[in-house]
């Protein structure tokens, strides 16, 4: 079983790319779980999601809740908390953009800095910082092929009738994927 | 069959809508809201009726006319919610009324929080109405399987005339998992206990000893037909974890770890928790040393039903050990400490 | 009082379990005799109340709903006509049932204007309680819980249900109040039921109507004194008449 968790600001797209990772598991045939955190408040504060996907078809998922992560996509200052549910030598995916002093990483971990904002600004699509994530993600885990991901990127914006924007976040996916 | 990632609310109601569900009548209540949400647009797409009702006594009791009637009908609500449904839920067992609530439970008393818990459990399953009665309640553990208890529901609800629980919690609302949704059907013949205008409601007050008769036989008949679990392990179990819902799926990855190390431990996971599946323990090895009850509570409700069944099952006194995870879901590593510390000898709280 | 208790051929039961000279009788036989006459009986459903109204369920041989827990008839007949829109539904209920615990419920249907008849039957008093204050009773009435009279400093006033709902929801079909005390009086409440049941007919939306009713073993009083107490004393603070027309 993998986990990975994203974290960031409401706003910052933390839940749509959790879905994307845990569409794309879905649609490899492997059991998947995609789960929010929960707040009164709808908007701001902390936002997070936690995905866990079967390393074949058969595995089943067990508690969906956040335990041992293998990767953390972290999207602000914040959410480097959540590295204290990561698995010695997990990924972690930092917006780079989102440090504005040196942070002090702990040992045992991969910290990959990628300037996300920067680069979704790059291909016009400045709310695509977190879909970059998702590509860097793809990149430097291998979990799925980067075909494989924004097929199913693609197929989960038609389900929501947002199929016009495939070409900005393709391009925002690709952006991510060619950074790391 | 086509997979899709669903929400956990948001295929609750479908499920209700595929099950041919006629009626959807609530009141707002976090976190259940979504599967209202869902029915606001959904029932009316299907020719169907959805109340917004001014609070959870009225929707429930729309969802009771609708019934005896023969109309499947439903209601989804959470908490409070469900404290206020108890009037009619006793009224409702007195008169052999069936009825479909969805109880996604929050943790805590009064307002409580919004985390996920299972403090709803002895509510859901002895009715928290007055006088003695059951409810039958579904305790699923995947989206998937909540889908289908909804589906086969309103089946069981209509066959035994008894109200039925699908108790889940926060947590499984707000998750997505993949889900094949079943197809639509509808309770194609009107039941012959239907109100109509040339027949009136053929249970209710008064006769009690006949009543008292014919309860009995049909919680027997329950308690035969209904019971239902998932069990690993049990013939060589020196511990047996019994556990549900949310925290069975921390339960199940730790007693895979443990018998991936050799370590010989059982698990029971109840999926209708009334009736409790006390016959799953004839299947427990008979030098069982003791039960782990892993339930989110804080002083314990499962348990009960749990020390009962082990009381029934074995004649030494088995222990059954409890923890009080209180709120939330127990992690993995949190279910395999209260193992490590059963197994040294040490104990939280014993029934 | 032999022409009280003689029940319509509609209502089959062994025997009334109504006290001698109630008022709920009279005005229940009403509905069962426009029932009758405008051919509903086969599909009428009834979402009962409790208290008095509650145990009279024993003469009804038509659908009648086994749970309406004290005030929720309402709700429960909004679920029934909603899911069986071919049906005939009403509630028969007292002022304590529908108009004291059961007010969210009788407001809110008439709210969202559903297709169905409340009948109210007031007598003042929780009547299989044992006579205790309702808000209809009157300014200094005596009950088992206002024993000096009732103090409306206290309790509030006499609350008017028909007046309410007309204004809580202008757009419903119909509300009206009548009474059983005299001959003419019936024929006035039997008309108010006749337009209360053709409003639903005819899918013009709620229709509301109250019956001040007679309670003689709790007020105290003979059959015919309770006449004379609804003339003198009821009418004068619960005024009969239409507040909502037809069509208006």
């Amino acid at each position: 079983m993998k986990e990975a968790i994203f974290a960031g600001f409401g706003g910052q797209g933390v839940l749509t790319a959790g879905l994307v990772l845990a569409y794309t598991a879905m649609e490899q045939d492997r059991n998947t779980s995609w789960l929010p955190s929960y707040g009164a408040s709808m908007r701001g504060g902390k936002a997070n999601s936690t995905v866990k996907f079967g390393e074949d078809t058969e595995e089943v998922i067990g508690v969906p809740m956040m335990a041992e992560a293998d990767v953390l996509v972290a999207m602000n200052r914040p959410s480097l908390d959540y590295m204290s549910f990561c698995k010695p030598g997990a990924l972690v995916l930092v917006n780079q953009d989102a440090l504005d002093e040196p942070y002090d990483f702990p040992e045992g971990l991969e910290i990959v800095l990628v300037p996300a904002a920067q680069l979704a600004y790059s291909v016009k699509n400045a709310k695509g910082a977190s879909i970059v994530m998702i590509g860097a993600l793809i990149k430097k885990t291998g979990f799925f092929t980067a075909e494989q991901a924004k097929q199913s990127m693609c197929n989960m914006f038609a389900e929501k009738g947002k199929s016009k924007l495939d070409a900005l976040n393709l391009a925002a996916f690709d952006a991510g994927y060619n950074a790391v | 069959m086509k997979k899709t990632l669903m929400k956990g609310n948001h295929a609750a109601g479908e499920a209700a809508v595929r099950a041919g569900c006629m009626l959807f009548a609530g009141y707002p209540i976090t976190p259940s809201t979504e599967i209202m949400e869902h029915l606001s647009a959904r029932m009316p797409e299907e020719g169907r009726t959805f109340i917004q009702a001014e609070n959870e006594i009225a929707s429930i009791h729309m969802v009771g006319g609708a019934y005896c009637t023969g109309k499947r009908a439903m209601t989804a609500t959470s908490a409070g919610g469900f404290s206020l449904m108890q009037e009619f839920t006793a009224y409702a067992s007195d008169a052999e009324l069936p009825f479909v609530i969805i109880n996604v439970v929050r943790s805590g008393r009064g307002i409580g929080s919004l985390d996920p818990g299972q403090d709803g459990y002895r509510q859901s399953v002895y009715g928290g109405g007055n006088g003695d009665y059951r409810q039958i309640v579904y305790t699923p553990n995947t989206i998937q399987e909540m889908v289908d208890d909804i589906y086969e529901s309103f089946e069981t609800a209509e066959k035994y005339r008894m109200g039925v629980i699908i108790l889940t919690e926060s947590s499984m609302g707000q998750m997505m998992e993949p889900v094949v949704m079943p197809d639509y059907k509808f309770l194609e013949t009107t039941p012959d206990w239907a109100v109509t205008g040339t027949h009136k409601w053929d249970r209710g007050a008064g006769g009690w000893p006949m009543k008292r008769k014919a309860w009995e036989e049909k919680m027997a008949r329950v308690k035969a037909e209904m019971q239902r679990w998932d069990a690993v392990g049990l013939e060589d179990a020196e511990y047996v974890f019994v556990s549900y819902g949310l925290p069975s799926r921390s339960t199940g990855e730790a007693v895979k770890l443990l018998r991936a190390q050799g370590v010989k431990v059982g698990f029971i996971r109840p999926k209708i928790v009334s009736p409790f599946p006390v016959d799953a323990f004839k299947a427990v090895n008979r030098d069982v040393k003791g039960f782990l009850c892993i339930e989110t509570t804080e002083f314990g409700q499962m348990v009960q039903d749990l020390a009962l069944a082990v009381k029934g099952e074995f004649a030494n006194n088995v222990p059954v050990h409890f923890n009080a995870y209180g709120i939330g879901v127990p992690s993995v590593k949190e279910v395999l400490a209260f193992y490590e510390l059963i197994r040294e000898g040490g104990s939280k709280e014993v029934f | 009082m032999e022409d009280i208790v003689r029940l319509s051929h509609l209502i089959d039961a062994p025997a009334p379990t109504a006290c001698p000279g109630c008022g709920h009788l009279l005005f229940f036989r009403l509905i069962r005799e426009v029932l009758d006459e405008l051919d509903l009986t086969e599909k009428a459903i009834h979402a009962n109340g409790i208290g008095c109204t509650g145990v009279h369920r024993a003469w009804q041989n038509h659908g009648y709903v086994p749970l309406t827990a004290h005030g929720r008839a309402a709700a429960v007949a909004t679920g029934i006509k909603r899911t069986n829109p071919d049906a005939f539904v009403y509630t028969f209920q007292g002022d304590g049932d529908a108009a004291v615990i059961g007010l969210a419920e009788t407001l809110n249907a008439a709210y969202r204007n559903e297709n169905i008849c409340v009948f109210i039957s007031t007598n003042a008093v929780f009547g299989l309680t044992g006579g205790q204050m309702s808000w209809a009773t009157l300014p200094g009435q005596k009950t088992t819980t206002s024993p000096l009279g009732r103090d409306c400093s206290t309790t509030g006033a006499p609350l008017h249900v028909p007046e309410l709902i007309t204004q809580v929801n202008p757009g419903i079909a119909y509300a009206a109040r009548g009474t059983i005390n005299s001959p003419k009086h019936i024929i006035q409440l039997k008309r108010m039921i006749r337009n209360a049941m053709e409003a639903q007919i005819n899918n013009e939306g709620y229709s509301i109507v109250e019956c001040m009713s007679v309670c003689p073993n709790n007020w105290h009083l003979t059959p015919l004194q309770c006449r004379e107490h609804v003339e003198n004393k009821v009418i004068p603070e619960f005024p009969l008449g239409e507040f909502k027309k037809r069509g208006e």
